[in-house]
């Protein structure tokens, strides 16, 4: 199945209502972080001394935290952070694991050796491990912050785009293209890397989330951005002790972590369903029934 | 002897990346910018001379390779030093740290893989819609929640609203909290491999022979699912470790995650090298363990 048809296919379907809301809640949550210097009528570092802790009012929709700083104000300009730092930590992880991955498999055996015992090692590590240790060893900030995301995850990508480029290594449209001359990075871009896309695109949404929900899990131990970036981690960090006074504060953006995650989990699990072959609820039925060589191939690759 | 070759080369492969990741950990932490002595001066208000004495002293200033290997004999024998901040056996204050901890990491370990196993199987035995909904919703829960955010609600609801527990120090709320993520990361996959468990012609044999739902589910397909159930084990590990980190945080739990924090922010070297070094080195082992037992209990997986 081309990549293209299995977009049509998406665009074509009936969308679930589920899908629909996790989409409309993507694009709100953009259209804040985006609008952020905008919507918001004071800096997300200003102090109303005289509504600490303050519940919602006219003027503060939705409290104030424990400083007197807006709330709402600091939840939009954290969704930049957020979404910017999980983003470029995810493209990170597809640069290391995709990226190099690939040309470390067809640079040779040995390449290939090198660079996923290094893949193994870091694997070795839970994500938010690696990211203590990274910040300690960078310092912490936001740029440590997107490198220990990139890290942590590039196995995730490195694993999975391995298999998958084996699987399409064996496949005949590759002998077919190396018997016309085609060098292995011709190949590569023009052959395989084109049947790899569903894949990525599907760990990608994989992968994102988990960027997202990590950057928040470092924000919140300290070890994010500077106290001044507001980030969602760090605003449940700062509430956490006056949560008996000011719930508000901390309930804010912990629902709008948690509406950001499912959201963006929703998403990927429909992107899945319809990108990736290796799945076989991607393959339509009838193919599958009707070829046992496919069937044999989907039954592997979901395996591993 | 063909049936522990695999298992042999599994635990050497685990011993390798323990040692790799041990090297990794500690020239990271080396590299560190500002030590501990710079904060020590910036607070004490050592002069340049002092603050290189302290440097001696703490041997700061040997080459660093030699630093290394010195650091790795003494950590072998259970020796990481002193703390610069508290002046304290480091191997001390991660004794007193670890029941915390452990007691954490286990307690949610169970809780997690009894709740996922529990509801597989049940799910599978009494084809019910509620619970499949139930495996599904902990799946959706585990992913969409994280556990720290999963954390403030509880501390919300059952601490603010219904004023049952203590928020700080409590155990129990941590536990189930951590256990219901760890539970959700792998009860579609029991699930998953259970169904297909349920098809092998055995268990179609011994539903023949008019055998009860919940004994062919333990006596006969548990079995078959128990290698799955095993690696599925090694893959909660991971999120263990964010989720007893946070937890430690949120709830003033003084467990190894606090004191590896507190180093951090301290610039408390060789604490944090220790601590880290420990929770690396002891995931490095439970995963190398699962891998071997694996391979031995089932050897499909040695091809």
């Amino acid at each position: 199945m081309s990549p293209k048809a299995g977009i049509r296919r998406a665009a074509g379907s009936f969308v679930a209502p589920g899908t629909l809301v996790a989409l409309v809640a993507v694009i709100v949550i953009l259209l804040a972080a985006a609008g952020a210097p905008i919507l918001s009528d004071q800096s997300p570092l200003d102090q109303d001394l005289t509504a600490m802790n303050g519940g919602p009012t006219a003027e503060h929709l939705l409290g104030t935290d424990n400083l007197g700083r807006d709330v709402l104000v600091r939840l939009l300009w954290g969704a930049r952070t957020t979404l910017v730092v999980g983003a470029l930590g995810t493209a990170l992880a597809f640069a290391l694991g995709a990226g190099v991955g690939l040309m470390a498999i067809v640079a040779g055996r040995l390449t290939e050796m090198l660079w996923f015992a290094v893949i193994d090692l870091i694997r070795a590590l839970p994500a938010t491990l690696l990211g203590v240790l990274l910040i300690v060893a960078l310092g912490s900030g936001t740029v440590p912050v997107i490198i220990a995301l990139g890290l942590s995850f590039s196995p995730l990508v490195a694993l999975v785009v391995r298999t998958a480029h084996a699987r399409e290594v064996a496949r005949d449209y590759v002998a077919a293209a190396a018997s016309f001359g085609g060098g292995r990075l011709h190949v590569l871009v023009h052959h395989i890397l084109p049947n790899l896309i569903g894949t990525l695109v599907t760990q990608g949404a994989i992968v994102l989330p988990r960027c997202i929900v990590t950057e928040s899990v470092l924000s919140f131990l300290g070890l994010g951005s500077s106290p001044d970036e507001p980030t969602w981690g760090r605003m449940i960090a700062d509430a956490s002790r006056f949560i008996e006074q000011a719930p508000h504060a901390i309930l804010a953006p912990v629902i709008a972590l948690i509406v950001l995650t499912t959201a963006l989990s929703v998403l990927g699990d429909q992107l899945r369903r319809r990108l990736d072959p290796t799945r076989a609820a991607a393959m339509p039925a009838d193919l599958a029934e009707a070829s046992p060589i496919a069937t044999a191939w989907t039954a592997e690759g979901a395996e591993s | 002897m063909s049936r522990w070759l695999p298992v042999l080369f599994a635990l050497l492969a685990g011993l390798a990346r323990a040692v790799g990741i041990v090297v990794v950990t500690w020239f990271l932490c080396r590299v560190m910018p500002g030590d501990v002595v710079d904060v020590l001066g910036l607070e004490g208000g050592l002069s340049e001379a002092q603050q290189a004495d302290l440097r001696v002293s703490l041997g700061y200033d040997r080459p660093i390779v030699v630093q290394f290997f010195d650091w790795a004999q003494h950590a072998l024998a259970g020796d990481f030093g002193r703390s610069v901040r508290f002046d304290r056996p480091v191997a001390d204050m991660l004794a007193s740290a670890a029941p915390v901890t452990i007691e954490l990491a286990l307690g949610s370990f169970v809780v997690g893989v009894a709740l996922a196993l529990g509801l597989a199987i049940a799910a599978t035995s009494m084809k019910s819609r509620l619970l499949e909904a139930a495996v599904d919703g902990l799946n959706i829960w585990s992913i969409a929640v994280p556990t720290f955010c999963a954390g403030v609600l509880g501390i919300i609801v059952f601490s603010l609203w219904l004023g049952w527990l203590p928020v700080i120090g409590s155990l129990i709320l941590p536990i189930i909290i951590i256990g219901l993520d760890n539970a959700g990361q792998i009860v579609k996959l029991v699930r998953e491999d259970l169904a297909e468990a349920v098809m092998l012609p055995h268990v179609r044999t011994a539903r023949a022979k008019g055998l009860s739902p919940w004994r062919i589910a333990v006596v006969h397909v548990l079995p078959v699912a128990a290698p799955i159930v095993l690696v599925l084990s090694g893959l909660v590990l991971s999120g263990l470790v964010a989720g007893t980190l946070t937890m430690e945080i949120l709830f003033g739990l003084p467990g190894i995650g606090s004191l590896m924090l507190n180093a951090v922010h301290g610039r408390d070297l060789p604490v944090v090298l220790a601590a880290v070094t420990v929770v690396a080195v002891a995931l490095v082992a439970i995963n190398t363990l699962v891998d071997a037992l694996h391979r031995l209990i089932d050897p499909r997986v040695n091809r």
